[in-house]
This record gives structure tokens, C-alpha cells and sequence, in this order.
């Protein structure tokens, strides 16, 4: 009998503590979702009906010619912009992934000399703000004939990645148990095979991480291809974008709609990405 | 460049033999680069197809990047010598390029090109354009903001004579005038509703320093004793200090007309919305908001009404009784760089966009106003009985030529834009109602003077030596590679570590390699540049400690900024952390449906940068925002825990984003809602934590505090101390937030580091000076991360070597 009634207790607790936590995800869900969502309203609205209503209003009558313009503008090619945009991200995120993990397995699983002091230097590129940096930048990229090509902002991925990216998976492989990499190495396993066959396979979801941020900063970037693609054909969907929200010149209407269509596929690699986040080192098999 | 006679002879027998039909047009590409916007750029593409049509052999390459990098990206190719051959330019712009010069003269060219007649352009837009005597750019449209836009059914309304531009304004309304006084009708047009709330707004401006600028300069006052090369500041003439005193009271105490965050929160972001919705029955703008307005209000839709511009009001003085006007103006042009390899092309293209074609397809669209008075004067312009009906709106449209000849350009001088910012910053509480124009303007014109007189001192600095400045650069990486190593340079490595070191450079070599070639040599050049004096163009001059030491004792906005900064910093990182933790927690719970709720929580990272910024504004708008409706209800009467009294002590609802105690916390909450990013990192962290974990401390009776607190906390404090560790990194450099939301105000109250560091750099084009500021944040975020780097200790790593 008190048995029962601590069990029912218990399951008393559990329900208010779900019921809580599911209204605290769908409280979460509205507050997050306002930009996309007003994205959305604001681009299924009437130039007038803009004008003329607040911003989050849901429009009396749907209209769709906002993204047909978008999609039809010929000073501003959608398809071809999204797939120099696709090309760009997809190149970076394969290069930031290949040669970030490389590095940070280096960091995070090998003991060689001037490791740590080698790590604040690698840290210490990212504390230099990048404006003053730009002009020889450029010059550098002019020099080797790459300025109008897609290579300024590809080929460095493959070189490091960047610290923040190097410094992330750094810290999850110092994660993975030392007993894993140290059973390995008594069978005789190099730095490559433990790379490739134990640290590599464990870390889905923080490689994952790394993909996904790194795909959307591509995606997003904007000062990078505005200065390196001078020619508007190579431009991608960020700096076509910009073409809609000119100083003085606000076109809401078509912004919104470039907007939506531009975040779609983030949204979609994001929720298909976000499934590898999940069960990352858990499965070790230890103890 | 120079071809050997025999390749030339055999060129030219290939190209008279019909054997090289492409070399034969040998085409000349042209790349033209212009900041406008969709619906211009869509005219100015049939331009320069037309313009291909009539020059075979020349082809255009149209390039548009908006405004506000335009010439971050312009200085950027000029430095690496791939400037466009021809640009856009204005004004206020056009000084920094000629002066260094970038851009070639024009005159030569002019005077070879017969029939060309320089005195067709309005002649202030051709002065505005010249620098010592040269004339650099080509005007191609003349901007006066010296336009009202008026609704005629209100006028109706209120009985009121429909304005022909002959009216003044005066600082008080005058009723005997009727609608020849501004000030009059501006107050028999507005409507307040019984509870004193304003329904309907007499006269809105788009700028309210626009505005100001009108009701100074018609006065006859001006900012400066010379626009071109000024060195004396006029903000404290009686007329300037009452002008600003005027336009405030207009706003605040007369609510005749919407204040500085009303008129950018209201309905979407301009006065030109607030007119479509008929909720202010005046506004003055430029011509350019045509296309919009009539986009909005076709005729025969139900949102139509009857609308026409005319001119803004003059002034009369009251002791001599003469009239006089003045139009704060804008306008811009084409010119061509000095690096062009086709200057002949380069000035055909330039006479063809600035000329007849150009002007008479953006005046056909209603974009621009000619540059050419013939053609401001002409039926492409002014609407005829052939104009179509859509086509017909505005009609008045001959005022334009007369507000072409009232304009005042802004001064021309390239350090305009930072004398003038240092004193602006300092009069948005004039508009704010928290000071008064006297104090507000003494103080800023003090500060700005200070500016001034360093700016105007000449030095007299050496040139650069980059042989000295490569060995210093070499040796700079010699020492690095030195200070990583010396800790180690006694022991005795073992054959093992040896081997370990070896494989560990195969590892390293993307990141090595890529460092090497990519980042260090930037590096190292930004380092010797925070030495001298630099303005991307010139050659550098060397100016020693020079820049340190202004940056630390003699710039008036660096500590301001790094106030800022660090308060920013403290506050907004660990509550972002605990934050995103939170957050991270809630969705590692077991719930059906837990990828849709991760990804809504991720949108916020994911939507347009644009569109977040616009809704943050809604937010935080003082009437009807989000958040003053949340803690004051709908009526503004409630005061949730006190709170209202607390933030806005005069009874007022607070107006975040416009108060100088409430804007940094606005933009701190704002950062909260971005924690997607660390969320994401610590919910990879949460997921790394096996399942059996728990269950084995649930079986020892552990609860949620300490399971948290043993468990998960240690667990995850990889990522929290990545997110700690980034998120100051990041902190330190913020910029965006309030590039976009405050652009630095109000006074100041948010200008971090980075602002000031940007608008040195590109806007003031101190690039010597914005190195020697980069370098001291980087000394500064090393030493604070060198010291966070203490708690590395109390991470908990699990494969810790």
C-alpha cells in the first residue's frame, strides 16, 4: 500500500515535471521562432499591406509574388547564386572538418614539445579583429592571382579551419576516455590509426557541430565574398541579398522573401545535422 | 605592356586577313561599381546594355555593393591594385580618393570631347564635385532633401489651403499666416486623442537631423567656416543652439511631429511608411521615395489618396523681411580611378551613365533627379498629359528644379564624417529631451575642436623603411617560435618523444602550413603598421609609439569604448553561458518531437541578420514595444514589481534603445536571445554523458543537484570553458549589434571598441592608427585569456594526457 502510494507519487512528480518541461519548450519555441516567423508574414504581404500593418500581422491575403520576383529578378540570379553558395560552404565545411580534426587530435591526444605554448599562439589568431588584417589579405589573394575566384574562401579551410573550430574539437577529444586510446596503442596502433579508427568514429556529434556552424558561416558570409568576387556572377545568395536592403532603398517585400528562401536550407541541414549531435561518445563500451 | 613591332605587324596582317575575328573586337571590358539598390540597378542594366549597343567592343561589367561597404571595398582593390575602372562617388566622399589621388581629373577629358557642355548641370552639384579646382567626378543626380510630401485629403480635412511652397516656418505657429505658416499647419494637423495620445502627426521628418539641418542652414547659419578645408566649428551660434532647442520641443512638448524612436519603431522603419498609413499628413525626404509610394498607393486601391510634394518651407528673418531657403542635399556621380587601363573607354562610359541616357532612364523610373537642368526641366521628369496614370504621382514635380538651385552640400572635407560624429553623438539627448541644445552642443563642439586642431597638425614624419620593418617582421616570428620552444630547450628527449614530435608536425601541418601562408604575413603587417601613419592608398609614414600614445591619452573615445566594452563583456558572457546551459538542458530532456523543438531554438542563429535586428527594434520600442507592453500592460499604467518606477523614474515608458542607461542592457539581452551557438556546443557536450551514468547515481539515491552537480557539471565543463573561453575572445570584438541597432548611441552609451577601431579604419581611413588599436585589444584579450586559462585546471577532462 505505501508502496503504491510512493510509486504513484513518483509518477505524479514525473508527469508535473514533463508537463513543465514541455511548456517550457513550447514557451521557448514561440520566443524563438518570432524572426523566421515575422520573415515569413512580412514576405507574404503586399508592398501596401507592409506599409501599413505591424510587422508580425499575418497577411489578409497570401501573396506569393514576392518570391516569384525574387526567383525571376535577373539582376540578382537566385539559382545561380545558390549554387556558387552551395559549392562555397560545401568545400569549406569538407576542408574545416578534415584538417581541424587533424589538428585538434594533435592538441587534445599527442604529448610533443612546446604543445601547450603552440596552443595559445594557435588561440591568439582569433584575438586580432579582422579588419586590420583584411587590406593585406587582399593583397596577399591579389598576389596570387586568386581575387574572382572562389579560392580565398575555400582553400584556407583546408589549412587548419580556424582556431575556434580547432579549439572545439579539441576539447571534446580530451573527452574520450585516455583508457581507449592507451588499449590501442598496447596493440600496437600509431597516432593514425587511434586518429582515424578511435577518436574519429567517437566524435559524430562534435564533428558534426563543426560541420554544421561551419556550413552555416559559410552560408552567411558576407563580407568575404563581397571583397574577394568582384564579378556578379560568382557573387552568392548573402550579397544578392544585399541588392534588396540598400541604404535609402529598402525593398522589405522582396528582402523578406530572399531571406526565407535563403534560410530554408539552413533550417534542413541544420535539423538533419542535429540528429548526429546526438550520441556522440556514450556508446564507449568501458566499464 | 609594351608588344615587340614583329607581334604587332603580324597582329594586325592576322586581324586585316579576317583571321581572328574575336581579337578583332578585342573587347575592352569595363567594370563599373555603383551602390544602388534592386530597383536602380534594374535601369541602370538596360543603361549599360544600351550603352554596349552604341560602342561595340566595350563591354560593362555592372557591379553593385550597397553603401555602407562600398568603400570599404573600393579602399580595399585600390590597395591591391584591382580598383574598377569606373565608380560611383558622392560628395562627401569623393575628397579622400581625389586627394590621394586616386581618381583622374576630368577637365582634360572634357576639354577634348567636343560638344560637351559642363554648364547643362545644376553648378553647386559640379562645385561639390571639385577639389582644388578639378573636377573628379561627373554628377549624375542631384538629391535636395528639401521636399515635403503632403496628403491632400488631410489638408481638406482641416480646411486648409493646399501648400504651394511659398510658405516659412517660424519657431512659433503663427495663425494669421493660415497656410503660409509651416509651424501652423504642421499643428492644425496634428490629431491627439482624449487620453493626450497623438493619433495623427502634423509633419514627420526622415531624418530629424535633416530637419535640423534645414532649420539651421535656412536661417542662414552653417556648420562650418569653410565646407571644402574647414578649421573653425560653428555649433554654438545662437541660431544652430535655437534650431536644435526647435526641433526637439517639436517632438517632445508640441507633439507636432514623432520623435527620433517613434519615427523609426512605429510601423516599419521610415516616415515614408507613417505617411502611406496616413498616420503623419507630412514628411520631407528627397525625391527617391517616389517608387515606393507609389508602389504602395496605386490608384484606385483601396489604400489610395491623393499626395504631391512641394517645397520645404523658407525663413523669414524678422528684422530685414526677406525669405530664404536652403535644402540640406545629397547627390552623386561617376569617376574614374586613376588606375583604369582604359581611360578613353572609361570616360565614354561615364559620359553615357551621367549623361543624357543615364539621367533620362532613372528620371523615366523616378529615382533620381537629373543633374542635367534640361532634363529636370523635361517631360521625362516633369509628368505631361502623355505620362501614364501611375506615372502621374507626384505631380508637382517642377519644385524639384527649384530646390536644386537652394541646395547645401555637407562639407566636403574627408574628416567631416568624424568631427561631425563626435559632435552628433553628443546631440541625440538634445532630441531625447534629456539636455538641453546649449549644454549638448558647447560640449560636443569642445571635444570635436580638440579632434580637430590634432587632426589639422601636420607632422612631419619619415617615410617607412620596409627593409627595417621586414627584419623586424622576421624576427618578430623567429622570437615566437623562440618563446613556444624555450620552456623545453634543456630537457632530453627521449627517442620516443622525438618520434612523437615528428609524427605530431604531419598533424600540425595543415594548420602550420596554413598559418604560415595565410595569417602570419597579414599579421606581422598590421603589427608594423600600428607605427606609422597609413591611409591604405599612400605610402606608409612612420610614426613611432605616435599612435599608442594617442590611443591612450589623447583620443577622446577610447576609454569610453573600452568601458563599454568591458561592461558589456562582464555582464553578457556569463549570462550567456548560464544561459545557453539552461537552455541546453531543457533540450536534452527525453521528449517526442525533440529535433523540431531544437531547431526552432536554433532559428534565431539561422534567420537574416536583417530581420532580427527590425524585430528587435519592435521590441524594444518604447509605445507598443513587447517588452514595455509585458511589464506595463497594454495602457502602460502597470508596473510589474515595481519595475516601471525603477527604469523610467519620470513616468514615461522607458525607451530602451534610446535611453543612454538602457541601451547597452537592451543590446546585453539581445546577445541572450543568440546563444544558439553555445547551446548547440554544450548540448554536444550533454550528449557525450553516458545514459549509465545516471542510472547508476540514481541507484545510490543521488538527487538532481548533485547528480547535476557531480555528473553533468564536470562532464560538460569541456564546453563550458570553450564557451567561456570564445565567448570573451568574441565579446571583446563586438561589433554587429550595434553597427546595426545603435550605430554607438545614444551618446556613446554603446559604442564599443570595434566601432571606434572600424570607423577609424575605413571611415577616417587611419588605418595606422586602427592597427595600433587592434593590437592593444589583442595585448588586452591575450592577458585576460591567459588568466582565464587558470581555471583549465578545474575541467574535467576524461583522456587528459
Amino acid at each position: 500500500m505505501t508502496m503504491d502510494r510512493a510509486a504513484s507519487r513518483t509518477r505524479i512528480a514525473h508527469r508535473a515535471s514533463r508537463a513543465v518541461i514541455i511548456l517550457l519548450l513550447a514557451a521557448g519555441c514561440l520566443v524563438f521562432a518570432m524572426p523566421v516567423y515575422t520573415s515569413l508574414a512580412m514576405s507574404l504581404k503586399t508592398p501596401a499591406e507592409l506599409s501599413t500593418t505591424a510587422a508580425w500581422s499575418w497577411p489578409k491575403a497570401l501573396t506569393f509574388a514576392n518570391y516569384q520576383e525574387v526567383l525571376s529578378n535577373p539582376s540578382v540570379d537566385f539559382f545561380r547564386l545558390f549554387w556558387n553558395t552551395v559549392t562555397i560552404s560545401t568545400l569549406a565545411t569538407i576542408g574545416t572538418v578534415l584538417s581541424a580534426s587533424l589538428v585538434a587530435y594533435a592538441f587534445a591526444k599527442m604529448n610533443f614539445s612546446g604543445r601547450d605554448r603552440l596552443f595559445a599562439v594557435m588561440l591568439s589568431t582569433m584575438m586580432l579583429p579582422a579588419i586590420v588584417t583584411m587590406i593585406p589579405t587582399y593583397i596577399l589573394f591579389k598576389e596570387l592571382r586568386w581575387v574572382n575566384t572562389i579560392l580565398p574562401l575555400t582553400v584556407p579551410a583546408f589549412f587548419g579551419g580556424g582556431a575556434f573550430n580547432i579549439f572545439l574539437l579539441r576539447q571534446f577529444f580530451m573527452g574520450i576516455p585516455k583508457e581507449l586510446d592507451e588499449a590501442a596503442k598496447i596493440e600496437g596502433a600509431g597516432h593514425w590509426t587511434i586518429y582515424s579508427r578511435v577518436v574519429m568514429p567517437l566524435s559524430g556529434s562534435a564533428l558534426a557541430t563543426v560541420g554544421v556552424f561551419c556550413f552555416i558561416y559559410n552560408w552567411r558570409d558576407f563580407m568575404g565574398p563581397l571583397i574577394y568576387l568582384n564579378d556578379p556572377q560568382l557573387q552568392t545568395l548573402e550579397t544578392g541579398l544585399a541588392t534588396y536592403n540598400s541604404l535609402r532603398a529598402e525593398q522589405w517585400h522582396l528582402l523578406m522573401a530572399g531571406s526565407i528562401l535563403v534560410t530554408i536550407p539552413l533550417i534542413v541541414i541544420f535539423f538533419l545535422g542535429q540528429r548526429y549531435f546526438v550520441k556522440g561518445i556514450s556508446m564507449t563500451g568501458l566499464k | 605592356m609594351r608588344r615587340s613591332v614583329f607581334h604587332q605587324a603580324a597582329l594586325a596582317l592576322m586581324l586585316g586577313l579576317g583571321l581572328l575575328p574575336a581579337a578583332a573586337r578585342a573587347d575592352v571590358e569595363l567594370r563599373l561599381v555603383v551602390w544602388d539598390g534592386d530597383e536602380s540597378l534594374r535601369v541602370l542594366r538596360n543603361v549599360t546594355q544600351e550603352f554596349e549597343k552604341a560602342h561595340p567592343g566595350i563591354k560593362v561589367r555592372l557591379e553593385n555593393v550597397d553603401y555602407r561597404y562600398f568603400f570599404q571595398r573600393l579602399l580595399s582593390q585600390i590597395a591591391g591594385n584591382s580598383a574598377p575602372d569606373v565608380a560611383m562617388l558622392d560628395p562627401q566622399n569623393m575628397q579622400m580618393f581625389a586627394k590621394r589621388g586616386s581618381l583622374l581629373a576630368l577637365d582634360p577629358l572634357i576639354a577634348e570631347t567636343p560638344g560637351f557642355r559642363l554648364d547643362e548641370y545644376y553648378d553647386p552639384i559640379v562645385e561639390v564635385h571639385r577639389w582644388q579646382d578639378n573636377l573628379y567626378v561627373l554628377p549624375r543626380d542631384i538629391a535636395p532633401i528639401g521636399l515635403i510630401y503632403y496628403n491632400k485629403r488631410l489638408f481638406q480635412e482641416a480646411g486648409l489651403a493646399e501648400p504651394d511652397g511659398t510658405w516659412t516656418w517660424d519657431f512659433e505657429p503663427r495663425p494669421e499666416l493660415g497656410s503660409k505658416c509651416f509651424t501652423y499647419v504642421m499643428s492644425r494637423l496634428t490629431k491627439k486623442a482624449a487620453d493626450g495620445k497623438v493619433r495623427q502627426w502634423g509633419f514627420a521628418p526622415s531624418w530629424t537631423g535633416a530637419f535640423t539641418d534645414t532649420v539651421v542652414f535656412s536661417q542662414g547659419a552653417r556648420y562650418v567656416d569653410n565646407p571644402a578645408a574647414f578649421d573653425t566649428l560653428n555649433f554654438t551660434d545662437p541660431r544652430v543652439i535655437r534650431a536644435f532647442d526647435f526641433v526637439a520641443s517639436l517632438a517632445n512638448d508640441k507633439k507636432w511631429m514623432p520623435s527620433q524612436s517613434e519615427l523609426t519603431s512605429v510601423v516599419q522603419s521610415t516616415a515614408v511608411d507613417l505617411f502611406i498609413a496616413q498616420r503623419v499628413a507630412m514628411y520631407q525626404c528627397g525625391i527617391w521615395d517616389v517608387p515606393k509610394i507609389r508602389k504602395a498607393l496605386k490608384p484606385g486601391s483601396k489604400e489610395f489618396f491623393e499626395w504631391d510634394i512641394t517645397l520645404a518651407p523658407g525663413y523669414k528673418d524678422p528684422k530685414t523681411g526677406t525669405i530664404s531657403r536652403a535644402a540640406p542635399t545629397g547627390g552623386s556621380g561617376y569617376g574614374i580611378l586613376a588606375s583604369t587601363r582604359h581611360p578613353k573607354e572609361a570616360w565614354l562610359l561615364t559620359q553615357w551613365m551621367a549623361g543624357e541616357p543615364g539621367m533620362r532612364a532613372m528620371a523615366k523610373a523616378g529615382i533620381a533627379q537629373p543633374a542635367i537642368k534640361r532634363l529636370a526641366q523635361g517631360e521625362d521628369w516633369i509628368p505631361g498629359p502623355n505620362t501614364p496614370l501611375e506615372q502621374r504621382y507626384p505631380a508637382n514635380r517642377i519644385v524639384t528644379d527649384l530646390a536644386a538651385r537652394e541646395v547645401i552640400f555637407p562639407p566636403t572635407a574627408d574628416y567631416w564624417m568624424e568631427i561631425s560624429g563626435l559632435v552628433f553623438s553628443k546631440t541625440e539627448p538634445i532630441y531625447l529631451g534629456t539636455s538641453t541644445a546649449e549644454a549638448a552642443l558647447t560640449e560636443g563642439e569642445r571635444i570635436a575642436s580638440q579632434r580637430l586642431a590634432t587632426i589639422l597638425k601636420e607632422e612631419a614624419l619619415p617615410s617607412f623603411d620596409w627593409r627595417i620593418g621586414g627584419t623586424v617582421g622576421v624576427l618578430l616570428l623567429a622570437a615566437t617560435i623562440l618563446w613556444i620552444y624555450w620552456p623545453e630547450r634543456r630537457i632530453k628527449r627521449s627517442p620516443a618523444q622525438r618520434l612523437e614530435n615528428r609524427i605530431s608536425l604531419l598533424f600540425l601541418a595543415p594548420w602550420i602550413l596554413g598559418t604560415l601562408l595565410f595569417a602570419v604575413g597579414p599579421m606581422i603587417f598590421s603589427f608594423l603598421m600600428s607605427f606609422t601613419k597609413w591611409d591604405i592608398i599612400q605610402a606608409a609614414d612612420f610614426r613611432g609609439i605616435g599612435n599608442y600614445r594617442e590611443a591612450l591619452f589623447q583620443d577622446p573615445r577610447f576609454w569610453t569604448t573600452v568601458k563599454v566594452t568591458m561592461v558589456y563583456t562582464v555582464v553578457s558572457v556569463p549570462l550567456g553561458m548560464v544561459f545557453a546551459l539552461a537552455l541546453a538542458l531543457l533540450l536534452n530532456t527525453k521528449v517526442r518531437g525533440m529535433p523540431v523543438y531544437r531547431t526552432f531554438f536554433y532559428l534565431p542563429a539561422l534567420a537574416s541578420a536583417v530581420a532580427s535586428a527590425l524585430i528587435w527594434r519592435k521590441i524594444f520600442q518604447p509605445e507598443g514595444g513587447l517588452l514595455n507592453s509585458a511589464l506595463f500592460g497594454a495602457d502602460g499604467q502597470r508596473n510589474l514589481l515595481g519595475l516601471g518606477s525603477w527604469l523610467a523614474p519620470g513616468g514615461e515608458l522607458p525607451n530602451w534603445l534610446g535611453d543612454e542607461r538602457l541601451a547597452l542592457p537592451s543590446l546585453i539581452i539581445m546577445s541572450l536571445w543568440g546563444v544558439g551557438g553555445g547551446m548547440v556546443i554544450l548540448l554536444a557536450g550533454l550528449q557525450g554523458i553516458p545514459d549509465y551514468y545516471y542510472e547508476a547515481a540514481t541507484l545510490d539515491g543521488a538527487g538532481i543537484w548533485s547528480k547535476f552537480k557531480v555528473i553533468t557539471l564536470p562532464l560538460v565543463s569541456p564546453s563550458l570553458f570553450f564557451t567561456l573561453i570564445t565567448g570573451v575572445i568574441g565579446s571583446f570584438q563586438v561589433f554587429t549589434q550595434a553597427f546595426v541597432m545603435t550605430q554607438g548611441g545614444p551618446n556613446d552609451a554603446t559604442r564599443f571598441y570595434m566601432l571606434h577601431l572600424y570607423d577609424q579604419s575605413f571611415g577616417s581611413l587611419r588605418m595606422g592608427y586602427a592597427s595600433a588599436l587592434a593590437w592593444l585589444l589583442f595585448a588586452a584579450v591575450f592577458v585576460v585569456t591567459r588568466i582565464q586559462w587558470r581555471l583549465n585546471k578545474y575541467v574535467y577532462y576524461e583522456g587528459a594526457p
